[in-house]
């Protein structure tokens, strides 16, 4: 059982060569922990949207006879508006002049520049006079407000849905008022035919971006494994102590094989670790203890491949140093490519009739698709299966060049 | 006779050198083989392609009478010149994980690695890892790594490389007690004359991949000249030509050569010749700054026969 010594030997390697572990461990925590503080939300679900009013409404005379602003009563309610079921306003209001505004848009200060035109309350009597029938003696009048924003910028879209409903319940709100003050009794709610219903996919109503990177980082950290692994063999070789072992009764699967428990425990170990900061910095983990498992196997999984990769790597590199730059260059790249960051635009190429994306030529796209699956969505075995044999077959391959190229440059008798 | 390693026309051509060319050695069992040579001048890539780590360009190389590739693999240790040690590995992890992959059987592990971290000095740092042992502790682990399975032969690939006088102590008295105690066949390579006189049975001098003589010390002093040494730095080295003139037409003396600026002469009872020298050197109206008279080293034997320019 000579792979057995070889795993005992390569674990304490790993264990105590520090800067090796330092990287493989604490440097994804660390960008685990940068993403949860940027797009997490940190464990505040519910937080306001920062806009600027600019109130030009002059007022009008309404039914009653009195002058009344709708402008300022529509400002009002904004501030007042608060998240359904929370106590968490909805808006956090900036009452300014429309040149402040814009540059408070500019600077990013602000999501949002609502304009509320001059003529603002004229159009909601006008409407109010309309839908009571008393149009007799009014001219209608149109108002155009304004929502102003970046385009480019998500948290503008946000801001102006939340507006844009906001207004349209204050027109309907104020306009039935009237009317049911002026009736005296409560009007009939208009049949409704058609109801549209949002629905989220289970559980994501909360999800937060930082909910999408977190398997990104896990996936990142695997990948990590291979530089530092590609540094440990490539020492193997610089130290001689590669040469030793060749020369002695241990055979090549003894090596490769021994290495591979060790390692692939540490992708293992890496998921359950990087979960747990994760679960700490806010992610909305689902599934339970069956998926840190099923997530652990995934990881080794992952880990392999990455073992994989390490050999090819080392099969060039002439020094530790050279393999570990070499495995960065390759590693950073292959994680964009998996989409641990974000999604890429998909390209599809055609072979033999199928159609698929060139990222899924990728093991450790499988690795992702299936801890997404098992720790955002608390999916079982059976929903990731696909994933995982997919991975496990990717592997396998990577695995076979990976042997083959390191026996070759590495494990023969030199020429 | 019994060899233990036979290599016949082994040579060895990387691109357009030849490293090796056409070696042909015999080395006996339970003896100590100095291989001796300049550096550069194929020694080490002799002994790689002996030990099955590097393929012969053309050539066989018998082990026990067997070719190399039939050879089992526990038979040879090899220590090499360069240390090869796992840094974040204890002694006697090392040790037991070479252990393991020859196969030593388990109840005799224990046992053999602290007869081993004994008999190099070695005890105290059983526990410390690697990198924090001394240049010595580590060349006498890298040692100790490539005899832990016992093999029938141990190769040493200029073993005292880098030694303080103690260690080196240490190293010879082990590598004569493997032979007289253990009955190994001993291969070592050096460019350390002291080191191959007193350790080695035979020696075989290599020069441009080639065996140019194979005896015991003994033998290649005596071949080279019986008697002792004068060695003379004369104030004005650039008379050195005419005196050594004037010496080789004395009689009974055997050579006069000069190395490193100095003059060595030759000459059985050479403390008898001493007078007739220094009239000499009076008569040529020179100086001498320093005069000594030593007897024949190897080291004469190896500038005689290998010249003295430099091959680095």
């Amino acid at each position: 059982m000579k792979f057995i010594s070889i795993a005992v030997k390569d674990f304490k390697e790993l264990v105590r060569d520090k800067r090796g572990l330092f990287f493989i461990l604490l440097f994804p925590i660390f960008f685990m922990m940068i993403f949860g503080f940027a797009f997490g939300g940190m464990g505040q679900e519910n937080t306001p949207h920062n806009i600027a009013i600019v109130n030009y409404d002059e007022g009008a005379t309404i039914l009653t006879g009195e002058n009344f602003n709708f402008g300022n009563n529509l400002t009002n309610q904004i501030k007042e508006s608060t998240y359904s079921n929370s106590d968490v306003k909805l808006f956090n209001v900036t009452e300014t002049t429309e040149s402040q505004a814009d540059s408070l848009l500019k600077q990013r200060t602000v999501d949002a520049e609502l304009i509320i035109p001059s003529n603002f309350s004229a159009s909601m009597a006008s409407q109010i006079a309309n839908s009571s029938g008393l149009t007799a003696n009014i001219n209608s009048t149109v108002s155009s407000p304004i929502i102003r924003g970046d385009e480019g910028y998500s948290n503008f879209f946000a801001s102006e849905s939340a507006l844009s409903t906001v207004m349209t319940g204050y027109q309907s709100g104020i306009v039935n008022g009237f009317k049911n003050q002026l009736a005296g009794t409560p009007g009939a709610e208009p049949v409704k035919y058609v109801n549209i219903t949002v629905q989220g996919i289970s559980g994501t109503q909360s999800f937060t971006q930082f909910d999408f990177l977190a398997p990104g980082m896990m996936v990142f950290a695997i990948l990590l494994l291979a530089t530092t692994i590609a540094a440990i063999l490539t020492r193997e070789v610089e130290s001689g102590t590669l040469e030793r072992l060749k020369m002695s009764k241990m055979r090549s699967f003894d090596l490769l094989f021994g290495g591979l428990i060790p390692w692939s425990l540490v992708a293992g170990a890496q998921v359950v670790i990087l979960l747990i900061v994760a679960v700490l910095l806010g992610l909305h983990w689902q599934g339970g203890i069956n998926s840190v498992i099923l997530a652990t196997i995934i990881g080794i999984i992952g880990g392999v491949a990455s073992i994989a990769l390490a050999m090819i790597i080392a099969s060039f590199a002439k020094n530790d140093r050279q393999a570990a730059n070499l495995g960065t260059l390759i590693v950073v790249p292959i994680s964009f490519l998996v989409g641990a960051f974000f999604p890429l635009p998909q390209v599809f190429i055609t072979v033999l009739g199928h159609s698929f994306q060139i990222y899924e030529l990728i093991p450790w796209t499988h690795t992702l698709n299936a801890l997404r699956g098992v720790l955002l969505y608390g999916e079982g075995l059976n929903a990731v299966a696909f994933q995982i044999e997919l991975s496990l077959i990717l592997t396998v391959i990577l695995f076979i060049i990976g042997v083959f190229l390191y026996s070759r440059t590495r494990l023969r008798a030199d020429n | 006779m019994d060899y233990m390693i036979e290599a016949i026309d082994l040579t060895k051509k990387f691109d357009d050198l030849t490293a090796v060319d056409g070696l042909n050695i015999k080395i006996r069992k339970g003896e100590v083989f100095g291989f001796l040579g300049p550096n550069g001048a194929g020694k080490t890539t002799s002994i790689r392609m002996m030990v099955g780590l590097l393929k012969p360009t053309s050539g066989t190389i018998l082990i026990d009478g067997k070719d190399i590739k039939q050879t089992e693999k526990g038979k040879i240790g090899i220590c090499p010149q360069e240390l090869m040690l796992w840094e974040h590995l204890t002694c006697k992890e090392s040790l037991s994980l070479m252990a393991d992959m020859y196969e030593v059987p388990k109840d005799v592990k224990n046992q053999r690695i602290d007869g081993l971290l004994k008999d190099l000095f070695l005890t105290d740092k059983a526990d410390t890892v690697v990198s924090n042992l001394s240049g010595g502790m580590k060349r006498r682990l890298n040692l100790a790594l490539s005899v832990v399975h016992e093999p029938d032969v141990v190769v040493l690939d200029e073993p005292s490389e880098g030694l303080d006088p103690q260690s080196r102590r240490v190293l010879w008295n082990y590598i004569r007690s493997m032979r007289d105690v253990q009955g190994k066949t001993v291969i070592l390579t050096t460019h350390l004359m002291d080191e191959a006189d007193s350790l080695s049975d035979r020696i075989g001098i290599v020069d441009h991949g080639k065996l140019i003589r194979l005896d015991t010390p003994e033998n290649l002093k005596k071949e080279i000249g019986e008697g002792d040494i004068v060695d003379i730095k004369l104030s004005d080295p650039s008379k050195n030509l005419e005196l050594i003139t004037e010496l080789e037409k004395i009689e009974d003396i055997i050579s006069v050569v000069e190395t490193d600026s100095r003059i060595n002469i030759r000459a059985l009872d050479a403390v008898s010749k001493l007078p007739q020298i220094m009239k000499l050197v009076e008569e040529s109206d020179l100086r001498v700054d320093d005069l000594s008279v030593r007897q024949n080293t190897l080291e004469d034997v190896f500038i005689d026969l290998t010249g003295t320019g430099l091959r680095e």
